[in-house]
């Protein structure tokens, strides 16, 4: 019963990765050939897992900054200057992120699904390095607790993040010619994205907000960023086309 | 392309047999992560001659119900959790005698009776009245369990808040009228414990203190001696909890006040007297003073012949002004009568009234009610004291779980051990009937109450349940410590326990309650979730690809056929 609530858990957890995958044109190729080898005309895989190594070692980066430059609280409250580091140390995600999608060499791959490849990546690298191991040990104990239902929904929400970020990354760097007016917009929705970790934990520690409501914020900000930054790719694509 | 092929298949192969050795390795990891663990005692599990007794089981996993269950439903696989306090003991008994199948069950006991708990221990807010009661209740109880062979595991446990808070939220869902099975949520209870074995040669140790007496120059007879027994060790419900502060914690306390007493009298020899004096600390005592026997049989027939009588000492320590003295020998014997004149000459002037009783010894009954039937047997004139006016039946009056620290009165245990004090010394030094008093308070010679308390909390603290003293057991050395202290010599003897009483280990345990939710949630959640996912592709795929994508994906299979024909 309870490895079953582990594979429930699981899948809510990873299944959107793999659907986001095979939904888009990321996965469907043309010729039946690719399909069986999980290819596509788009080299797709290999730009996520790319993606997915790049973020580990962003990962790494970041864990060796923290270790040297945050001191430990007794107390679980928020304290502003250690968030604030904290959220400079995220800035490290965006230059991750940003190395993803210029330096890497992606084969045979248009801008348009090549932010979507890195974001995913970028989404599934994170569930599975800050999720799995918990999941692993946690649900499969006889205790029922409704933690990993939430963590799974955060991992949904820090998907779309992930891809938001990644299309306005894209946006903001491999593409030239914006609207002028166009381009604070575009930073300053990157930059709310990309704080998204230190807004979480100061509503938590420093609001003092419930778990399931954190994860409902969560998801509602994931949706709205969503929305705008498919406004803002779209509005940039409309002088190209 | 057809040469990257090889080469990414081999990167996924080797991914996933990383993978899997990563999965492999994590299975070893067993975690344990419940909300509330607790500390449970299980019930005595023993053999009388082979026949059963007790819970035969210790590993428990099941529902937890409360008592108020639909009637007829099906508790086989349901632990009942039933505080002492709510305790019908007419449901009890008619559950285990007609031996109705259930899961298991669990006592809550109110904390006042954990002396682990300082605080709570030593509360004193608990009205008399309502002690009394809980006193009453659990004899009975416990009296049931004993004598009853229960074949699913009983444990007991003190009431706390997380175990209280879980109790209400099944009496919650019991009264609501849903069973607890495993299709509708709740709490699931485990034990994990070995399976119990049985205790392989249970040692008892009895210890023995010598004060010599002052010998006369030239004088080749021995001295005669004068023996203070008492029994330490203890029989209960739940072994791990057999503290038997009473029975016979006091007898222990009386006797080592009386070694110390004695000790300072002896110190001197100017106040040396002529006997010699014989401390017994023995063990067994529940199981018919089967220590006692095997250290009597220890001497050799002069040292026996030498005891001119032995005072036992038996549950001493909460009467109010009546003490009996039980004797198996005639009343009517001139030495019974000198024994009894002299401690009832003293009860006088302390104030209260001791009573003879005489219990005939039946030599072909193996039960032996008393200790001094084991001097008597042996033809040594022996009486035991007690506040017990009745002898005990078997296993009763052992140290169950009411026999605890509040149960006993101190100024009893002060008023006894002056009683064998100045009886005895008034014997040894020839003033019978005399009102001289000895061991007067406010002398050097005085019974002294902060070591009979400490000693008595002590004991209050320590489950003595004599096949679970190991040889070199801190408490047994503890004992002989003391009576090294008081005493010339001490000796000390390691026997094993008489076949006929087997008792079987894994006494105490961890209980973990764990919330669960049911089957039907974890189907419902996997409805959700499959429905979600196909929602999230379908919306996907027209979002990116457009509606007509989506229909082709079920056009498919059709559409090749016909392209291959």
């Amino acid at each position: 019963m309870t490895l079953f609530h582990f594979f429930n858990c699981a899948i809510l957890t990873f299944g959107p990765h793999a659907v986001y995958y095979s939904a888009t044109p990321l996965y469907l190729s043309l010729p039946e050939k690719n399909l069986a080898k999980f290819e596509s005309e788009y080299d797709t895989l290999g730009t996520s897992i790319k993606a997915a190594l790049v973020y580990l070692g962003t990962a790494l980066v970041k864990l060796v900054c923290l270790a040297t430059f945050l001191k430990v609280s007794e107390n679980d409250s928020f304290d502003p200057y250690q968030e604030l580091l904290k959220a400079l140390i995220g800035f490290i995600d965006v230059a991750g992120l940003y190395f993803a999608l210029t330096q890497l060499t992606h084969r045979n791959i248009s801008q348009n699904h090549k932010y979507q490849a890195v974001g995913l990546g970028w989404a599934f690298a994170d569930s599975v390095l800050h999720r799995l191991a918990p999941l692993w040990v946690g649900a499969r104990g006889l205790e029922f607790t409704w933690d990993f239902i939430l963590q799974g929904l955060e991992a949904n929400a820090n998907l779309v993040f992930s891809i938001s970020l990644a299309a306005l990354g894209s946006l903001m760097w491999l593409r030239k010619n914006k609207p002028k007016t166009l381009i604070p917009i575009i930073y300053a929705c990157a930059g709310i994205v990309a704080t998204m970790p230190s807004i979480t934990s100061y509503l938590r520690k420093g609001l003092g907000w419930h778990f399931p409501k954190v994860v409902g914020f969560e998801l509602f900000t994931s949706l709205v960023m969503a929305f705008i930054s498919w406004q803002l790719f779209s509005a940039c694509q409309r002088p190209s086309s | 392309m057809s040469s990257k092929n090889p080469r990414e298949r081999q990167m996924l192969e080797s991914i996933y047999s990383m993978i899997a050795l990563v999965f492999i390795l994590v299975t070893c990891v067993d975690l344990c992560d419940a909300a509330t663990v607790v500390d449970v005692y299980r019930l005595i599990q023993y053999d009388i001659s082979g026949v059963p007794f007790g819970s035969r089981f210790a590993t428990l996993n099941h529902h937890a119900g409360s008592l108020h269950f639909a009637p007829g439903a099906d508790l086989s696989r349901t632990v009942l959790v039933i505080p002492v306090r709510e305790l019908n003991i007419t449901f009890v008994k008619e559950y285990i005698s007609q031996r109705k199948p259930l899961g298991g069950l669990l006592f809550l006991l109110p904390q006042m009776f954990n002396f682990g708990n300082r605080e709570a221990a030593t509360e004193g807010k608990y009205q008399v009245r309502e002690k009394e009661l809980m006193n009453t209740v659990l004899a009975e109880l416990e009296r049931l369990l004993i004598h009853a062979n229960i074949p699913y595991p009983v444990y007991f446990a003190f009431e706390d808040d997380d175990i209280d808070a879980v109790l209400a939220d099944v009496k919650r869902s019991d009264v609501s009228g849903q069973p607890a099975t495993a299709t509708t949520g709740g709490y699931k209870l485990v034990v994990s414990a070995p399976e119990p074995k049985k205790i392989v040669s249970p040692s008892i140790t009895n210890i023995q203190g010598w004060l010599p007496g002052l010998k006369a120059d030239g004088d080749p007879n021995q001295l005669p001696t004068i023996a203070i027994v008492a029994s330490y060790d203890t029989f209960g419900t739940a072994p791990a909890l057999s503290v038997g502060s009473d029975s016979n914690g006091s007898g222990v306390v009386a006797l080592l006040e009386l070694a110390r007493l004695f000790s300072l009298l002896y110190s001197n020899p100017k106040t040396r007297g002529r006997y010699n004096l014989l401390f017994g600390l023995t063990s067994g005592g529940p199981y018919n003073y089967n220590g006692t026997h095997k250290w009597l049989r220890s001497f050799d027939q002069r040292q026996r012949e030498s005891i001119d009588y032995a005072i036992c000492l038996n549950s001493i320590g909460s009467w109010d002004n009546e003490l009996w003295i039980h004797v198996s020998k005639p009343p009517e014997n001139a030495f019974i009568k000198q024994i009894f004149e002299g401690f009832s000459t003293v009860a006088e002037e302390l104030g209260f009234e001791v009573g003879l009783k005489h219990k005939k010894i039946n030599i072909s009954n193996p039960r032996v009610a008393w200790e001094h039937e084991q001097f008597s047997k042996l033809r040594v004139t022996a009486a035991t004291l007690s506040e017990l006016s009745a002898a005990p039946e078997l296993l009763e009056s052992t140290g169950g779980l009411s026999d605890s620290r509040h149960f006993i009165n101190e100024t009893a245990i002060v008023r006894s051990i002056k009683l064998v004090a100045e009886s005895i010394a008034r014997h040894i030094y020839g003033r019978q009937g005399k009102n001289i008093q000895i061991f007067a308070d406010n002398t050097s010679l005085a019974v002294n109450s902060p070591y009979i308390r400490s000693w008595v909390d002590l004991l209050s603290k320590t489950p003595r349940v004599a096949p679970f003293l190991s040889k070199n057991d801190p408490f047994v050395t503890a004992l002989k410590k003391e009576l090294e202290d008081h005493t010339r010599e001490v000796n000390v003897h390691h026997e094993v326990l008489d076949g006929m009483f087997t008792l079987y280990d894994s006494t105490k345990a961890k209980l973990n309650i764990y919330q669960v939710a049911s089957v039907t949630f974890d189907l419902l959640l996997l409805l959700v979730l499959g429905s979600y996912l196909i929602t999230l592709f379908t919306f996907l795929v027209i979002t990116t690809r457009g509606l007509d994508d989506l229909i082709s994906l079920f056009r498919r299979p059709p559409s090749r056929k016909v392209k291959t024909a």
